[in-house]
């Protein structure tokens, strides 16, 4: 006899993860990345970076949220809103709360070039984490993996054991980690804990980044 | 400060094993020629000049070298094994290998992404060649076991320079021609940026170990 009875499925154990887009994205990204292509340069460079420096990635301090210029405060409040919105969306803080916490965040540019990646890695004392894409930099159909920004699944080794009934789970049950190509105006938030890493960018151009990570007290 | 006598043991441990293989050199010279024709003269697989990774059938080639790798390999695989376990020889000649094996061939700019092998018990890494290390590059063509611990996302002053094996963070291991290194399967590893003209070749098994009645091994 064939079981009918209601099954309840739901994930447990779920990373939450919001994608948002700053609409119409062109006009501010075109100055942020004038901004950040000026900058370029040992003083604004990132002075203790925890990562093996390397030529073709740029890191700036993680001061830019502190920078006065209009278009960098615009992302500011894009960004940091969009993170109290995932706060009030995933957590049982209430609006009112989180108006009396104080946010306080990390955030700096990267500007990748032909080579440039990132080594995966995680933010130790930060709740969230975000990126935004100032620009995606060039497509390369041969080179599907090009500056994809990769998140890792959280249940490392989890997938060690596969047989045919657990080898092709859908999301959110899937062992595998989520590959994002991002695109200009792109928001992803996603919580401080999950190791991300950024495939090698084999373009000719620039990927240009603004990741914050962020704290309350 | 007077400190009180302390006992402390690693648990929870990830074991990595190197083993220098015999003949490794040798192996080397004659392997290297024979996997770069391969690579390029492979016609299921164009050649990749950032990296090029042959069919799993490594250990079915009939090439003598290769042959002799391949024992080599598992040799010190075992060896490795010997070492983290309490097996008596009779039990160890009593299991049933299976294995996999490919060449990779990681060129400049090129690098090998992360990655893990299901079904597997080990993954053993040989290098047949490498090229210097990098001026530009401290992390070039380095193999790296990724951390996964999520519980070192609350760092302080005493937990984040702790040493090794203590310490939180990747291990990176620079591949040495004629050296195996041999680690469980389900770590995530990736071979690092290359910054090099000078390709780097390697020879990666992954491994599994059936003991006499043993169940639930899939099919790979």
């Amino acid at each position: 006899m064939v079981n009918t009875a209601p099954l309840t499925l739901r994930p447990l154990f779920a990373v939450p993860f919001a994608e948002t887009r700053f609409e119409p994205c062109e006009a501010l990204n075109r100055e942020l990345e004038t901004l950040f292509l000026a900058r370029e340069n040992d003083e604004h460079r990132n002075p203790s970076p925890s990562h093996v420096p390397q030529a073709e990635t740029f890191e700036s301090r993680f001061n830019l949220f502190r920078w006065p210029e209009a278009c960098v405060q615009e992302l500011r409040r894009f960004m940091l809103d969009a993170i109290g919105r995932m706060v009030l969306e995933t957590s049982a803080v209430s609006a009112q709360e989180l108006r009396r916490l104080k946010l306080h965040n990390h955030t700096w540019f990267h500007i990748s070039r032909y080579a440039g990646s990132f080594v995966a890695h995680n933010h130790p004392m930060a709740s969230w984490s975000a990126v935004y894409c100032v620009r995606a930099g060039e497509t390369l159909p041969a080179r599907p993996a090009s500056g994809m920004l990769r998140f890792h699944d959280t249940r490392a080794g989890a997938n060690g054991y596969l047989d045919p009934a657990n080898a092709a789970l859908h999301r959110p049950y899937a062992l595998r980690p989520l590959e994002l190509r991002l695109t200009a105006g792109q928001l992803v938030i996603f919580p401080s804990y999950v190791f991300h890493d950024v495939a090698p960018f084999y373009g000719s151009d620039t990927r240009i980044t603004v990741a914050t990570n962020c704290w309350f007290t | 400060m007077s400190l009180a006598p302390v006992h402390v043991v690693p648990v929870l441990a990830v074991p990595f094993g190197v083993v220098a293989i015999a003949g490794g050199h040798e192996l080397n010279a004659l392997l290297t020629p024979l996997l770069l024709d391969r690579a390029r003269t492979d016609a299921t697989r164009p050649f990749d000049p950032l990296c090029h990774r042959s069919a799993d059938d490594l250990l079915e080639w009939p090439d003598e070298p290769m042959r002799r790798l391949g024992a080599e390999m598992l040799r010190g695989v075992v060896s490795v094994l010997a070492a983290v376990n309490d097996f008596t020889d009779a039990h160890l000649r009593s299991l049933q290998v299976r294995a996999r094996a490919w060449f990779t061939i990681i060129g400049p700019d090129g690098c090998l992404p992360p990655t893990n092998y299901p079904l597997s018990a080990w993954c053993a890494v040989y290098c047949l060649a490498a090229p210097e290390p990098a001026v530009s590059r401290q992390d070039s063509g380095i193999l790296r076991l990724q951390e996964s611990r999520l519980g070192t996302s609350f760092a302080d002053a005493t937990t984040a320079q702790m040493r090794l094996p203590y310490r939180p963070g990747h291990y990176g291991w620079r591949p040495v021609p004629g050296q195996l290194a041999v680690f469980p399967a389900w770590i995530t590893h990736e071979i690092a940026l290359l910054k090099s003209a000078e390709p780097l070749v390697l020879v990666t098994a992954r491994l599994r170990f059936q003991g006499p009645g043993q169940e639930g091994f899939t099919r790979w």
